[in-house]
């Protein structure tokens, strides 16, 4: 293990604290403090993976997971992005995507054959012969994809989310922000603010440089940092990527949560009024031959290595970079001990002299226009530099080479909000020329180089975030754009993106394996944009995205294409910004159902329950899933059936009749007090989409039933098509106030009457009649004679509270009969052969109303009430080639089809909707909707079931309803 | 997108606790001599306007208004009038 | 620029005065429509006119699932036909188009959903269509990764299975398109927009472009999401569309783990792993109309919850990249294709739903057949837009329409 560094100021780690990892099988070290990555480079590692496509060695470039190169399995979870994942106790860390390990990796060969991989290759191989392909697709997928998961795989963890609100939401603790955060604050406002690293800081908290008057960058840092943290109305969210910036403000993102937390992960939601981006810039790649090596590394990552993690990244350094602070980066490091070889600066001039002076005289060569051209060995071992010109060239002994292009700003939170960037070329960044409302920019990323001016851009987009907020502020705004006339403006950045070399091993994304090469093979065949080289040679599809390839192909795109001018624009970032797991979008898994009064009771009874639209409903009673003995129950004594999910709904006030009429398509003024109105409603193609009885508790007063499926859309529904009339009414809905027991069964008057005082004979209580009456003095219900089964049949509605009590009384009060549940299958059967239809089940898009021989319902003479549905029922009842609703019957006393089976002869005609071999007719018998030409009684159907091998069976269109069809038995 | 809908009654909203009731196309229309293509345009035809236009919403987690309001179809965001914001 | 290209589908050139045919807009609908012309009937002398790129609307954001297993009888023999078209066309094109043949699986999670899936199954075995309803343990044995507990919400029940289903490189089929018709004489104009169709009584005349007006006797429609938009604009024709974004999303490349496409009506989502590993997911659209292709918060909340249930092991793995594309939707959830019918010469081929992938080899052959013979092929006549006059809605989707035809 390499010995840390433990005076500086800068360290997060604590070097004492040491913390156990598994590695390859074998135990290491790394210290508090460490990331996954910095603990295994500590440890000697080098070679963290291997690439996507030819399998190169790829080791640690960059420590804020703009790419896949260290990408690892950690604990059994792929893709661990280990370069900012925080070493914990007892972690087993695996390579991935190797056939041997990411040192000696048995496919390395496959870097060799790249010639034979031009852009796009696959869809010019392969194909030819067809049967190929198959095969070849086979290895394809086989090499492709990094990270395993089994399909038993259990991610580990607590997940939790949050929805917090805001005045103003600061993505990004570094200057900017942070000055951004405190100056909304002062206002009063609460201000939310989010850091993706566990620290606030930003890029002032690892670098010495001098901010102002002798204080350092990284002690400016602590000291705006300690100020938000006094700051009660600042709430510092650290370890919180932001991932998505959407209309109004929203912004999304997740924390991960360290050993204190209750979680693992917690997702946000953020509503904020106002949002500044202060998200700054990561490095811009610099590209030559092999600049992913391992060995090569961005300039801030060496130096966070040392000054963060206490790691000296090398022992002898060549530097190839095009910003100052590469030049403060190699400085720093010296200072450190770490032996500079010689800086290349693509830059000719510009250097800040301070740094240069510096250099000077501590030996170290600067040799301005010069880039890395070439990295040699699998782990760096020279590297050749050249002028950039490419006239001449001198290669050094080297084992790290620190490579960057310059700085990119990170605007992935403004593009994504829908900010609008155009290329600047001063400083050679895409910036934002258009924000969407209440949304701020600020700091490095508008190209800032001076910490003064960062800080100031903060304050004034704080500032600007609390005006969107409703305060006074302009003079305070006014001020600090004063205060920033003196301060330096934005730097000149360079726009060089290549080396002087062919390209064939030069990565412009590192994720997908995208040469220069093939960039120019792709603008060759005429995808000439960013967004079609994207689509045609992957770069920038990876897991990294566009982290690595984002700035550089669109610099290099118009570059190679000679426009004057760079209009062209990068591709499109989209969320997440940080690539975040399932699990953690997930949150806190919850299922919600709703459950009826009487779900505990119903399950200790047996009950088989389903998920059926919101509720979750006891369909059966038994294993036995034809429900014969619940069905003969019924039939022959007496059953009970929760249906207490039926819609109930009340309609009052002055126009509830006009609603009524509207909605409903029979005459709803017919409806009488003491009766049961049984009715539907259609929409306006004249499909039916609910059924259920109304009946009048007073004028201009209705309580009303609809199907479970319709209850949670009826308010909406009555609303939607009175809207324009100005019609005053209430319409309450009740569905889950009261519960409803359906007692059916020939034996159901004697089991009801043992519980009420009113009487209940035919006479005193007929079919389709209503009553109101209370049980005990105290329980009151509203019972209804119906047959939707076809028995004798009674539908209380009992107060939801009372509902337990009511069941059970009619429990006991049925022993005799031994009285028992029938559940919604049982229900459905017992309808069926009754001939009555249940909405999506016998009736569908095709057919209406009329089809579905429910036509008996329809008032159709009252057209001034514009009844929902009326005009498509007029336009069609005289179509003769419709769906029609039919009843069949199996021929020669054969099995039932299967439901869904088809009705066909040389084409298909129509299906079976429902149809049993049912137990009280004894014999099989169905629902089937049919062209019309075939809906005569006695046509003989020929159903083609599905897995029937061409074997059809046979049936015939017989009249409904199938069982007691003069409802004697309903009645009685 | 977070679409955000004023409700006239509740103020602005998260959009998802509202539904959406289709094109501002006026009253029903009289049902006497009602032409099938005048029916049809009534109820399935759609401008499809590529802006802003103005449409029905009903507050379906909240007052159980249905009202209209305007909106860019290209932005998703609401206008305060039928002409577009820019 | 310094270095002329010759892209894969043809040197650019001018815009001529006129062609026989224009047709509007550059994905797949068209560019099949375009080939087909050139392939069956010899008509070359065609502009495809593109406002952005080929493939850059609906063309470059669709599932690329394809699949047979539709509702109704109209439907299931032209999307079967397309199935039958892709090692045609693989071989005619010379393109590969990586048909990954792996059947899709869609999951049924209630006794109602399990026959309703019969209906289709029976349906597509009639028309000589592979499908079999299978139990929810075949399915996991096909598909591992299966939750078939009874604790999620919406525990599986069974599933469709359809074995000639898969998945194409959706980009590869625009690009080999384009280059095949582009070998075959036809001009494929790029940010080209149109502004207008000319007409004279009762027939069309022109388009006009940003980069000037076209004579054409023909002209046809077929621009995906914008379809509705432009016929409205153009000619006035109002169609019943509600335009509305679909997203879908993929996670970090995985070696193979699903080796089948996975749908879940109830779940409104869809997972199959891509060639390079990733596990693309999608399916649901924004509950209201917008142009916008934008992504939104809800819809990845709600896919990684959906998926957590019934694929529980992908809670391991990351999202990555999330987008969205058009759907033009119809309130039966069938497409409109029509002709000569509002206005002599005028075609449209629009209100594909999220069903314009799957279909748009077998409608490039019929769509061309209308357009160069000028009769509705037998294969194209249900969905003429008279239909919605007629009250006869084509139960694609067995749901009925409420408001407008979104919801």
């Amino acid at each position: 293990m390499m010995n840390r560094f433990d005076h500086l100021p800068t360290l997060k780690i604590d070097g004492n604290t040491k913390i156990p990892f598994e590695y390859k099988g074998k135990e290491y070290f790394g210290v508090q403090g460490d990331t996954v990555a910095t603990a295994l480079y500590a440890n000697g590692v080098r070679m963290f993976a291997r690439s996507l496509k030819y399998h190169r060695p790829r080791g640690l470039y960059s420590l804020d997971g703009e790419c896949s190169n260290t990408l690892m399995e950690v604990d059994g979870i792929p893709n661990v992005r280990t370069e900012n994942t925080l070493l914990k106790s007892g972690m087993v860390i695996k390579e991935q995507n190797v056939k041997g390990s990411a040192a000696y990796d048995l496919l390395g060969f496959l870097d060799k054959l790249d010639w034979a991989m031009p852009a796009g290759f696959y869809y010019h191989t392969m194909h030819k012969p067809a049967m190929i392909w198959p095969l070849a697709m086979r290895q394809i997928r086989k090499a492709a994809g990094i990270g395993k998961l089994a399909p038993d795989f259990q991610m580990p963890g607590t997940y939790d989310e949050i929805y917090p609100t805001a005045d103003v939401c600061v993505l990004g603790g570094g200057p900017a922000g942070m000055s951004a955060a405190l100056a909304a604050a002062e206002q009063g406002l609460r201000v939310i603010l989010m850091e993706a690293r566990p620290w606030l800081g930003g890029h002032f908290d690892y670098r010495t440089a001098a901010y102002k008057d002798g204080q350092t960058l990284h002690d400016r840092a602590a000291q705006l940092a300690g100020e938000v943290e006094k700051a009660d109305n600042i709430r510092v969210f650290t370890h919180t990527s932001m991932v998505g910036a959407y209309n109004n403000n929203l912004i999304t993102g997740f924390q991960i949560g360290q050993d204190a937390d209750p979680f693992d992960e917690r997702y946000f939601e953020i509503r904020a009024t106002a949002v500044v981006v202060a998200t700054g810039c990561i490095e811009r790649a610099l590209i030559f031959d092999n600049n992913e090596r391992p060995g090569v590394m961005q300039a801030n990552c060496a130096l966070r290595l040392a000054n963060t993690y206490g790691l000296l990244p090398g022992s002898k350094a060549i530097f190839s970079v095009g910003h100052d602070l590469g030049l403060e980066a190699a400085l720093t490091l010296h200072d450190l001990g770490l032996a500079v070889a010689c800086i290349a600066d693509v830059r000719e001039d510009g250097q800040d002299e301070g740094l240069l002076t510096a250099l000077r005289e501590r030996g170290i060569t600067v040799i301005r226009g010069w880039v890395a051209a070439r990295a040699h060995g699998k782990q760096v071992k020279k590297a050749t530099l050249t002028s950039i010109d490419g006239t001449a060239t001198q290669t050094l002994d080297c084992d790290l080479l620190v490579a960057s292009a310059g700085l990119t700003p990170v605007t992935g939170a403004l593009t994504v909000a829908q900010a609008k960037l155009r290329y600047d070329n001063h400083t050679g960044y895409f910036l934002p020329t258009e924000l969407p409302a209440n949304m701020h920019a600020a700091g490095r990323m508008l190209g800032l180089d001076s910490g003064p001016a960062i800080e100031a851009s903060g304050r004034q987009a704080g500032l600007q975030a609390a005006r969107d907020c409703g305060t006074d502020v302009d003079a305070a705004i006014r001020a600090v754009r004063t205060e920033r006339e003196h301060l330096s403006g934005p730097a000149r950045g360079t726009k060089f993106v290549t080396a002087p070399v062919k390209g064939r091993k030069s990565f412009i994304c590192f994720d997908e394996d995208t040469t220069i090469k093939n960039v120019k093979q792709a603008i060759d065949k005429g995808f000439d944009v960013p967004e079609l080289i994207k689509r045609f040679s992957g770069a920038g599809l990876g897991p990294g995205q566009g982290g690595i390839p984002g700035h550089n192909l669109p610099l290099y795109t118009a570059k190679y294409q000679a426009l004057s001018d760079i209009t062209i624009r990068p591709t499109t970032v989209r969320p997440p910004l940080v690539p975040t797991r399932i699990a953690t979008y997930a949150g806190a898994q919850h299922t919600m159902f709703k459950q009826t009064p009487m779900d505990a009771m119903q399950r200790r009874d047996g009950g088989i329950f389903r998920n059926i639209g919101v509720w979750q409903r006891a369909r059966y009673f038994s294993e036995d899933f034809t429900c014969q003995a619940e069905i003969e129950n019924v039939r022959k004594n007496a059953g009970m059936l929760d249906g207490s999910t039926l819609g109930k709904f009340r309609i009052h006030g002055p126009d509830a009749l006009k609603a009524l009429q509207r909605v409903y398509v029979s005459d709803m003024a017919k409806v009488k007090a003491g009766r049961v109105k049984y009715s539907a409603m259609c929409n306006d193609d004249g499909c039916v989409i609910d059924d259920g009885v109304v009946v009048k508790l007073a004028d201009n007063d209705y309580y009303l039933t609809t199907s479970t499926a319709r209850a949670g859309q009826t308010v909406e529904w009555v609303r939607y098509h009175t809207r324009y009339d100005g019609w005053d009414f209430a319409l309450v809905n009740l569905t889950d106030s009261l519960g409803v027991i359906n007692l059916s069964g020939p034996n159901a008057r004697e089991v009801l009457a043992k519980v009420v005082d009113i009487e209940v004979t035919n006479e005193a209580f007929g079919f389709a009649e209503y009553k109101e009456f209370k049980i005990r003095e105290a329980i009151p219900v509203r019972a209804m004679r119906l047959g939707f089964v076809g028995e004798l049949s009674y539908e209380l509605h009992v107060p939801s509270s009372y509902m337990q009590s009511v069941w059970i009384m009619l429990k006991e009060a049925g022993k005799e009969f031994t009285i028992r549940n029938f559940g919604v299958e049982a229900q459905n059967v017992l309808r069926m052969e009754k001939g009555h239809i249940i909405l999506g089940q016998e009736s569908e898009q095709r057919t209406n109303l009329l089809d579905v021989g429910l036509g008996f319902l329809w008032d159709r003479h009252n057209a001034a009430a514009k009844k929902v549905g009326a005009v498509a029922l007029r336009q069609a009842e005289s179509d003769p080639s419709r769906l029609k609703l039919v009843g069949f019957k199996m021929e020669n006393n054969g099995r039932a089809p299967r439901d869904g089976a088809v009705i066909v002869d040389q084409a298909i005609r129509g299906y079976v909707c429902t149809a049993r071999d049912s137990f009280t007719l004894k014999e099989a018998v169905g629902m089937a909707l049919v062209d019309a030409d075939l809906a005569k009684v006695g046509t003989r159907l020929a159903f083609f079931e599905d897995e029937c091998d061409g074997k059809l069976i046979y049936g015939e269109v017989v009249k409904m309803p199938f069982y007691d069809p003069k409802g004697k038995r309903m009645k009685m | 997108m977070a679409l955000t809908i004023t409700c006239p009654i509740c103020g602005p909203r998260n959009g998802y606790e509202f539904r959406y009731g289709g094109e501002e196309k006026g009253p029903r229309p009289e049902e006497n001599n009602l032409t099938p293509e005048a029916w049809c345009d009534y109820v399935h035809l759609n401008e499809c306007v590529a802006g802003v236009q103005q449409e029905w919403w009903f507050h379906r987690d909240g007052c159980g208004a249905w009202f209209t309001i305007f909106r860019d179809t290209t932005t998703n965001l609401q206008t305060e009038q039928p002409e577009a914001s820019q | 620029m310094l270095f002329k290209t010759k892209p894969m589908w043809g040197r650019q050139t001018g815009l001529k005065s006129s062609y026989d045919v224009v047709i509007i807009g550059g994905g797949l609908h068209s560019l099949a429509t375009a080939y087909f012309l050139a392939r069956d009937y010899g008509i070359t002398d065609v502009a495809v006119i593109e406002k952005n790129y080929i493939g850059f609307g609906g063309a470059g954001r669709n599932t690329a699932i394809v699949r047979a297993n539709q509702r109704t009888s109209q439907n299931v023999p032209l999307y079967k036909e397309a199935l039958d078209l892709w090692p045609v066309l693989t071989r005619e094109l010379d393109y590969n188009l990586m048909f990954n043949n792996c059947g899709n699986l869609n999951l049924m999670h209630s006794e109602a959903a399990m026959k309703a899936a019969r209906m289709n199954i029976a349906t597509a075995q009639f028309h000589g269509v592979e499908s079999h309803l299978i139990d929810a343990r075949e399915a996991k044995e096909m598909v591992p990764a299966l939750n078939i507990s009874e604790d999620i919400t919406f525990p599986i029940h069974g599933a469709m299975y359809h074995p000639p289903g898969g998945v194409l490189r959706h980009d590869a089929v625009v690009w080999g398109l384009a280059r095949g018709a582009a070998r075959k004489g036809v001009e494929i104009h790029q940010q080209t927009e149109a502004l207008g169709i000319g007409t004279q009584n009762g027939k069309v005349t022109s388009v006009t472009t940003n980069r000037g007006e076209i004579q054409a006797k023909q002209v046809l429609v077929s621009a995906g999401g914008y379809s509705a938009a432009l016929i409205h604009g153009f000619l006035g024709i109002k169609l019943p569309i509600s335009v509305l974004t679909i997203q879908a999303m993929v996670t970090q490349p995985l070696k193979p783990l699903l080796n089948h496409v996975v749908s879940s009506g109830a779940y409104h989502a869809y997972a199959n792993q891509t060639l390079k590993g990733e596990i693309a997911t999608g399916a649901h659209m924004d509950p209201w109309p917008n142009y916008t292709t934008l992504n939104t918060a809800y819809y990845i909340k709600h896919q990684a919850e959906a998926l957590s249930e019934f694929l529980p092991c992908l809670r391991g793995v990351r999202f990555m990249r999330i987008w969205g594309g058009l759907a033009d939707m119809t309130p039966d959830m069938a497409p409109i294709m029509d002709g000569n019918n509002q206005i002599e010469g005028f075609f449209m081929d629009c209100g594909w739903g999220y069903f314009g992938f799957k279909s748009c080899s077998a409608v490039g052959k019929y769509m061309a057949e209308f357009i160069a013979t000028n009769t509705c092929p037998d294969m194209l006549k249900p969905f003429a837009l008279q239909r919605y006059q007629e009250h006869r809605l084509m139960g694609e989707t067995a749901a009925l329409v409420s408001y407008s035809p979104d919801n």
